[in-house]
């Protein structure tokens, strides 16, 4: 009887520190929902993320990874996907569920747009550097005229976030840059907050699942923890 | 089953009697720590880690093109793609904290130590194979730090041609290039059986040095729950960190694909090759790596020769002290190579590599001859 | 935690039927663990999304025209899809299986309901070859049907084998008609 009310006393224990943690998010500008232990994707947020990637990134970018019929994640119907895809041209004609993600220009004729530098593909960018997330959000909004003291190469821009503070990418994002279906002010902030959760939903989409599943197992573990103790408890009690 | 087959059975294949008496009867002394079931664990999580490849290499595609879309693919595309990686990076990480967990274990216990030694060179000879397995695993993601780190490693196998036969050749099909990760998938998997081997050579090697126990209790079932336990905890925490923390001591940049158009900044392995990056750039050079990393086994293999004490006493307090000291100063040294290269880390790690040498060359014969006196 | 479980075995020594409960459950627990260990393992190797994306594909046939055929690849196999004229559906209809190397009824080569469309993979069954015969520009062979260019088999628009090496009629891939235009494979 007390083993299982300890049960319950930790398992309530342990269900309130996730809420707390889940209750946290969201608030603070450079802090993702899908960021506490807990977090899951704003599905809104993915959808907008998706738009501002289409509309500003998918010129230049790929996102090879990724195939359009994946976008349903996002919260979208099959046939909302299938209404987007029809929009967007490959070689003469609409896209289908099934393609890639690539990008508009091939690669070679982006990185001579750019001065030699190519394109990253996207699909693993958030995962592929440190606090992803956060970087992809400071790069975007981190354009600033150079200091007086720093001569930037040719067809380069200063960027506060960027590593060596010269990008060849201009930058991307404008307020206003798209219409948001739902009414969300698009300001270069909220554009670059919108995509940065679309990133890290495309570097990471089992992100949800996997918490789903793991809060599930280590509640159980828990449970199988304590009574391997009790078992072990009773069977070793005979011996002094 | 009937009673009658049952004992047709037994006659004819006794393996009930025998797995009774070999394993459940089986004598094990009453006193034994959680600690002692780190065996059970490492060899459990080998064989998850077996298995979890297995499936892996069914989707896991090894060129230079491939490897790293293949992962992609079972990461997005694979049914529980993700969960199984997971359970195959995190399976290594836990692995590994076993595994250097046992290592300190046996040396602040004073476990290698004669008639102990044996058992304790096959500790190391598994340590070695697994850091090799892990390595060749890492490599075989064929990211942006991996391919460099790859490349760097087939060049100083190069190196080693004037050995007899061509080893980096057969293990790494030569300079980085096509065919090369096959030749690394290839030997990943055959030297995991070799460790397998190793694992079970170090139980009956192990067994034929255990001190007679006064007190005894049957295997089944005090050992099984008593094993249960740590084995409940240890998937616990396994759990924990397969969904919460599943790319745990890795480093970011290499979840970029390959570029060889393009070294990348950091160029960090997974945390349980840390300390051993570090010692390989110790000495200056290819060659010079090699030794260093050799010498740092080497000197782990004469333990039971470097300590001057009685193999009967305990470890005494100075010992054990610096024993631990030591421990810090392997994390310390994984730290300085993590935090990438920059004079004052290269300063640091030298003085990590040197009080690594000196503890076991100087502190460890001096500390053991006066404190068994 | 460990002590509330010593206490609440202590409370209940002398009861062997809770004791064999507590290790029930126990084993149980442990076996649920591992089913639910294993699963995953096993899920891995059903068809991945990519493949279940490419195995059942829908197929436009309203297009086709009469006396012509489509072709397209499905699992690494060439898939033809002809229709038929009237004449051919009469003249294939009076066939008498018996006098067949192959013997197969109008019936058992088309969907009911839908009598004009045949869908044959498109290789031989002597010689693997693809099988010339789906423009009527390509040589058909006297009875309109597919000729092998490699060992000169003939099939009639059926694709039931009437001579040559071949000993089989084509293969009917799995497929189902959604509506009159659209079939589905698979």
């Amino acid at each position: 009887m007390k083993l299982g009310i300890s049960a319950a006393a930790l398992l309530a224990a342990f269900l309130a520190f996730g809420s707390a943690a889940y209750a946290e998010d969201t608030l603070s500008p450079l802090h993702w929902q899908s960021q506490g232990t807990f977090g899951s994707y704003d599905q809104a947020a993915l959808q907008r993320g998706f738009l501002v990637y289409q509309t500003a990134c998918a010129s230049c970018h790929s996102a090879n990874a990724l195939h359009y019929r994946d976008l349903t994640a996002l919260g979208l119907t099959t046939e909302q996907v299938a209404d987007i895809t029809a929009s967007i041209k490959l070689d003469n004609r609409p896209a289908t569920l099934d393609d890639r993600l690539i990008s508009a220009l091939p690669k070679s004729q982006a990185a001579a747009a750019f001065g030699g530098a190519v394109p990253p593909d996207l699909s693993n960018i958030v995962a592929a550097r440190p606090k992803g997330t956060e970087y992809i959000y400071n790069l975007l909004t981190g354009y600033q005229a150079p200091p007086a003291d720093v001569t930037l190469m040719a067809k380069h821009y200063y960027n506060a976030a960027y590593p060596g503070n010269q990008i060849a990418m201009p930058a991307p994002l404008t307020d206003n840059a798209v219409t948001y279906a739902d009414g969300t002010k698009a300001t270069t902030a909220q554009e670059a907050s919108d995509v940065a959760a679309f990133l890290t939903w495309a570097s990471d989409p089992n992100l949800d699942a996997r918490k789903q599943i793991g809060l599930r197992a280590v509640i159980f573990l828990i449970f199988l923890t304590l009574l391997a103790i009790a078992t072990k408890r009773k069977i070793w009690r005979d011996v002094a | 089953m009937s009673d009658q087959t049952k004992s047709w059975l037994d006659s004819r294949l006794p393996l009930a009697a025998c797995f009774r008496a070999q394993v459940c009867d089986k004598p094990l002394p009453a006193n034994r720590p959680y600690l002692s079931a780190l065996g059970t664990l490492i060899t459990g999580t080998l064989i998850f880690l077996m298995l979890s490849g297995a499936v892996l290499s069914a989707y896991y595609v090894a060129s230079d093109h491939g490897a790293y879309n293949s992962i992609q693919f079972i990461m997005r595309n694979v049914n529980d793609g993700w969960l199984i990686r997971s359970f195959h990076a995190t399976g290594t990480t836990m692995l590994f904290a076993a595994v250097y967990l046992a290592i300190f274990h046996a040396l602040i216990t004073g476990a290698y130590r004669l008639p102990g030694e044996l058992v304790w060179g096959l500790k190391l000879a598994f340590l070695l194979l697994m850091m090799l397995v892990g390595y060749l695993g890492y490599a075989m993601q064929d990211g942006a730090v991996s391919h460099w780190s790859l490349h760097d490693v087939t060049l100083a196998g190069a190196g080693l041609s004037s050995f007899p036969g061509n080893i980096s050749n057969w293990v790494l099909g030569g300079p980085a290039g096509h065919g090369t990760l096959g030749h690394v998938a290839m030997m990943h998997g055959l030297l995991t059986f070799i460790a397998l081997g190793v694992l079970v050579l170090h139980y009956y090697a192990k067994q034929a040095v255990a001190p007679v126990a006064k007190k005894t209790v049957p295997l089944h079932p005090y050992y099984t729950s008593h094993h249960f336990v740590a084995v409940s905890v240890y998937v616990l925490l396994f759990a924990v960190l397969v969904f919460f923390a599943p790319h745990l001591g890795e480093n970011p940049l290499n979840a970029a694909p390959a570029n060889p158009l393009l070294v990348p900044a950091v160029m960090t392995p997974p945390w349980y090759l840390l300390p051993a990056a570090a010692v390989t750039h110790a000495l200056p050079g290819t060659e010079g790596g090699i030794v260093a990393f050799f010498a740092a086994f080497a000197v782990l293999f004469a333990m039971p020769w470097l300590d001057r004490s009685d193999p009967r006493s305990e470890p005494g307090f100075l010992y054990k002290l610096l024993v631990v000291i030591l421990g810090l100063d392997v994390i310390a040294l994984g730290m300085t190579a993590a935090a990438g290269p920059s004079t004052i880390n290269a300063i640091l790690m030298i003085i990590f590599i040197g009080w690594y040498f000196l503890h076991f060359l100087v502190l460890t014969p001096l500390v053991t001859a006066r404190e068994s006196k | 935690m460990a002590n509330a479980a010593a206490h609440a075995v202590e409370d209940g020594v002398e009861a062997p039927a809770k004791r064999d409960f507590l290790k029930i459950l126990t084993v149980s627990a442990g076996a649920v663990a591992l089913g639910a260990t294993a699963w995953p393992f096993i899920d891995a190797l059903n068809p991945t999304t990519a493949e279940l994306a490419v195995s059942n594909p829908i197929i436009e046939v309203g297009g086709i025209a009469p006396n012509t055929g489509l072709r397209v690849m499905w699992l690494g196999q060439p898939i033809y899809i002809r229709k038929l004229t009237p004449q051919q559906i009469a003249d294939n209809q009076a066939v008498v299986p018996s006098s067949l190397p192959d013997p197969a009824d109008y019936t058992d080569r088309v969907k009911p309901g839908y009598e004009s469309f045949v869908v044959v993979v498109g290789l031989n069954t002597g010689i693997s070859c693809e099988l010339l015969g789906n423009s009527p520009t390509d040589p058909r062979g006297p009875l309109d049907g597919w000729t092998c260019p490699c060992d000169g088999s003939i099939y009639d628009p059926l694709g039931r084998v009437r001579s040559g090496p071949a000993p089989k009629n084509l293969a009917i891939p799995r497929f189902t008609f959604l509506n009159a235009t659209q079939i589905q494979l698979g």
